[in-house]
């Protein structure tokens, strides 16, 4: 190829890349809701002379271009290709692959963040369950498998025990590490997957003195398909899809959910919600301050108060094997000076503190 | 506006593209300015004011200097031009600094300003001065049209972080300049080379910086972490800026200068700085070095321009002491290199000269790099081993290990051998065919890389915009 042909070729595709996605940009829709990156996109600022001045409005015109650009998560896949396959980055934006298994890194240990959650469970203790049965378990996220075998950051888990041990003297402690391996979570999420825990769920009960078990429970087996998890938006690399599978039975299928926060009913499972932003919002219908679940065919009149992160929106269907209700509460959205407003510790013999490692790790967000 | 943005590729430059490609000659320059009156508008809707009112007194200070010629008034007006160029740029960006030190030295209390820097002020600034001190001394004859005049000061290719374009160097292009397919496309070439080196290369090393920087683990190594990925980034970052600026330049009929080449392959530091920013060493050198004598009245004035030359090279890099101490540590490199050393530096092995040099510039960048002199210290003892810490821990080595590719290539990548192969390769026939036909698409690959960059991550900013 003659140097002429050579520039005009070049001149000629650099024209079309820009004309092209630009005429593109601005003839395809804005789009709501990224369903990949789990978040809303921005849309098209406002244009008010101070927003110009001030330089907000070119700001949020940045912000809106960015996420609306066409063909958006083909260009985040062409990223997360460079930096793995070319620059053979071990991971990015934090997010690394091993065999397959999405995980997300979470360095260094924060040892004030520890602190500040036993503090606040001590607290919580203190102030409400002192005539109560109270355990606490601490829910290893997947870095605890995957990372220190695989050449990956991983926090010092021992020392996170240990923190929560030494500051936790009226709460008994049920270890749960052992109990559970990498296939208990699902490939492309954060969560463990719910079919894999009847024995936790035992060991858990137990550990609460609770003599039922989940494993004397029969279930049957729900699977929705794709899940694609939290991570696997944030990966922007193509893994096979999870299954989501959840167990059910009549009981669980007639149990009654109540919503403290907007007073309603609901149910378990709500399999609708799986092809909403957030499919593990199967699961209790997702993140909800305060709901209570009760079991119509239980044999006992026991009551669990569980405080917990979004894992135990998947569990807490199996501890109901030992309870007659149990009310979920999430710290994160409802402050634990206001609990007394809405629950009736008197009709609660067991409490519950069920927390994975990273919201222990970045715990400023329970209030 | 910068350059690495979706706004600008993908907006900006196809609507000035498609207004300036279709206007008739005369009103290109029409068509630059206004456009970069909206660039600059753009990052910084306040002070584009300040930047038109700089420009117009440049403006008017060339012609009543021309219109003086040799008299008395020419000197006054030349003077009052050097006043009202600088006055902005000393107001903004060094008043705080003087505050500062005054309320160190008097233990007073004023209160600090606060001012945000204008974009870009220290480069407009200095084209200006160059613009009518050539104007004075004959060198350049008189702009009569503000509108070329305001264009050659905003010309939004090099308007925020140089090359700093003296007006002699494009007075001719702004009255006629040509365009032509082959420049179209040198200059696209070495606009999306610049924008890989600064979105791909120099971002990523950001990246790495910045996690060295907020890591709390004490390794020696980690210091070391930071502070060669951080001149790999300056050069990256501002090279690449460079490289934008010639490129976009080119497409519009313009020859920047060359502001970059290779740096770091230099076996002294006096080659080191006729290789690194190569518009502000030959600004300072005609503009102040060589009117204040430069080595033409004995060593000691000569070692007195020196320094007052590096101290003002520091200071134009930053308001921090540290950026003054910067300026010193390479006055002193360089007396020392032209007294003696380069004599015995000549008769060293090249590969001990090449790491005398990058061992020194790395120490400078480190002295560059930081938020305040202890700061600066602090990282020198964590390099040399003095703060009683490990040689290296997990997190510096994990990082070490997932940038180790990057690394390389940013390393391979500032000297001269790809350009090199790609020359050998070209000076075989069939090679070069092939070469050629890659070429366009290795240019569009490229692009569509960094569109992906910028559109996954927000780590964005370009170093050399707090200049």
């Amino acid at each position: 190829m003659r140097d002429s042909i050579k520039n005009a070729v070049s001149a000629i595709l650099f024209t079309i890349i820009i004309f092209g996605f630009s005429v593109g940009n601005i003839i395809s829709p804005d789009i709501d809701i990224s369903l990949s990156e789990r978040r809303a996109l921005a849309q098209a600022p406002k244009f008010t002379i101070n927003a110009l001045l001030n330089g907000d409005f070119f700001n949020e015109l940045e912000e809106y271009t960015l996420d609306q650009f066409v063909l958006r998560d083909r260009f985040r896949d062409l990223k997360a290709f460079m930096a793995f396959g070319l620059l053979r980055q071990k991971d990015n934006n934090r997010i690394y692959i091993v065999n397959g298994n999405i995980s997300k890194l979470e360095y260094p240990l924060n040892e004030k963040s520890v602190l500040n959650a036993a503090d606040k469970i001590s607290g919580i203790y203190n102030k409400y369950l002192a005539n109560i049965n109270a355990g606490y378990a601490i829910i290893p996220d997947k870095n605890f498998f995957l990372a220190p075998d695989n050449g990956y950051l991983a926090i010092d888990y021992g020392k996170m025990s240990e923190i929560m041990d030494e500051n936790m003297a009226n709460v008994k402690y049920i270890d749960i590490f052992e109990s559970l391996s990498i296939d208990d979570y699902y490939r492309t999420d954060i969560h463990w997957s719910q079919d894999r825990l009847i024995g936790l769920a035992d060991k858990i009960l137990a550990g609460m003195g609770n003599s039922k078990k989940a494993s004397e429970i029969d279930y049957v087996q729900k699977a929705l398909y794709p899940f694609y998890g939290a991570y696997y938006g944030q990966a922007a690399v193509k893994i096979d899809p999870d299954t989501l599978i959840y167990l059910t039975n009549a009981a669980l299928e007639n149990a009654r959910v109540f919503d403290h926060y907007y007073k309603e009913y609901g149910s378990i499972y709500e399999p609708d919600l799986f092809y909403g932003i957030d499919p593990y919002d199967v699961f209790l219908s997702g993140q909800k301050p305060l709901v209570t679940v009760e079991n119509p065919e239980s044999t006992t009149n026991k009551g669990l108060l569980l405080f917990k992160d979004s894992f135990g929106n998947s569990i807490a269907p199996l501890l109901l094997a030992g309870y007659s209700k149990i009310t979920l509460v999430d710290l994160r959205l409802v402050s634990s000076d206001a609990l007394d407003e809405f629950i009736d510790f008197s009709e609660y013999q067991d409490a519950l503190f069920l927390y994975c490692t990273q919201t222990l790790n970045n715990s400023y967000s329970l209030r | 506006m910068v350059f690495s943005s979706i706004n600008f590729l993908y907006y900006f430059l196809p609507v000035v593209f498609l207004l300036y490609f279709t206007v008739p000659s005369r009103a290109k320059n029409l068509v630059l300015l206004v456009s970069s009156l909206f660039f600059y508008f753009y990052g910084e809707p306040v002070y584009l004011i300040l930047m038109i009112a700089v420009s117009f007194s440049g403006y008017l200070h060339g012609l009543w200097i021309n219109r003086a010629k040799d008299g008395r008034y020419a000197k006054l007006s030349l003077i009052s031009s050097l006043f009202f160029g600088l006055a902005p740029l000393l107001y903004f960006k060094y008043t705080d600094f003087l505050i500062k030190n005054i309320n160190f030295i008097f233990g007073l209390n004023i209160p600090a300003l606060n001012l945000d820097l204008p974009i870009g002020i220290s480069f407009y600034s200095f084209q200006i001065l160059s613009y009518t001190i050539d104007v004075y001394k004959g060198n350049a004859k008189v702009q009569k049209s503000f509108v070329n005049f305001a264009a050659y000061v905003s010309l939004f290719p090099q308007l925020i972080a140089g090359p700093i374009v003296r007006y002699t160097a494009v007075e001719s292009e702004l009255v006629c300049r040509t365009h032509s397919f082959r420049d179209f496309a040198y200059g696209i070439n070495r606009f999306i080379i610049g924008l890989s080196k600064k979105v791909i290369m120099a971002n990523s090393l950001g990246e790495l910086v910045d996690i060295m920087a907020r890591s709390n683990e004490k390794a020696v190594l980690l210091y070391w972490l930071k502070a060669i990925p951080f001149m790999l980034q300056v050069y990256y970052d501002f090279s690449g800026y460079s490289d934008m600026a010639i490129g976009l330049g080119r497409i519009f009929g313009f020859c920047f200068p060359e502001n970059f080449n290779y740096p770091f392959i230099s076996k002294s530091i006096t080659e080191f700085w006729r290789r690194w920013h190569i518009s502000l060493g030959t600004w300072f050198k005609d503009y102040v070095y060589i009117p204040l004598g430069g080595n033409r009245n004995g060593t000691g004035k000569w070692l007195r321009n020196i320094f007052l030359v590096w101290f003002l090279t520091g200071f134009w890099h930053g308001a921090e002491w540290n950026f003054i101490l910067w300026g010193l540590y390479f006055a002193i490199f360089l007396s020392v290199e032209k007294l003696f050393l380069l004599k015995v530096l000549d008769k060293t092995p090249a590969f001990l000269r090449h790491i005398y040099t990058l061992f020194f510039t790395l120490i400078s960048f480190v002295l560059f790099n930081g938020n305040g002199l202890s700061e600066c210290f602090h990282n020198f003892r964590g390099m040399f081993g003095f703060l009683d810490i490990s040689f290296a821990g997990a997190e510096t080595i994990y990082y070490l290990k997932s940038y180790s590719v990057t690394l390389l290539i940013a390393a391979i990548g500032s000297t001269p051998l790809p350009k090199t192969l790609v020359t050998k390769i070209k000076d075989n026939k069939t090679a070069s065919i092939v070469l050629n036909i890659f070429e366009p698409l290795v240019q569009a690959s490229l692009l569509l890389l960094v569109t992906a960059y910028l559109i996954d991550g927000s780590f964005n900013p370009f170093l050399y915009f707090r200049f």
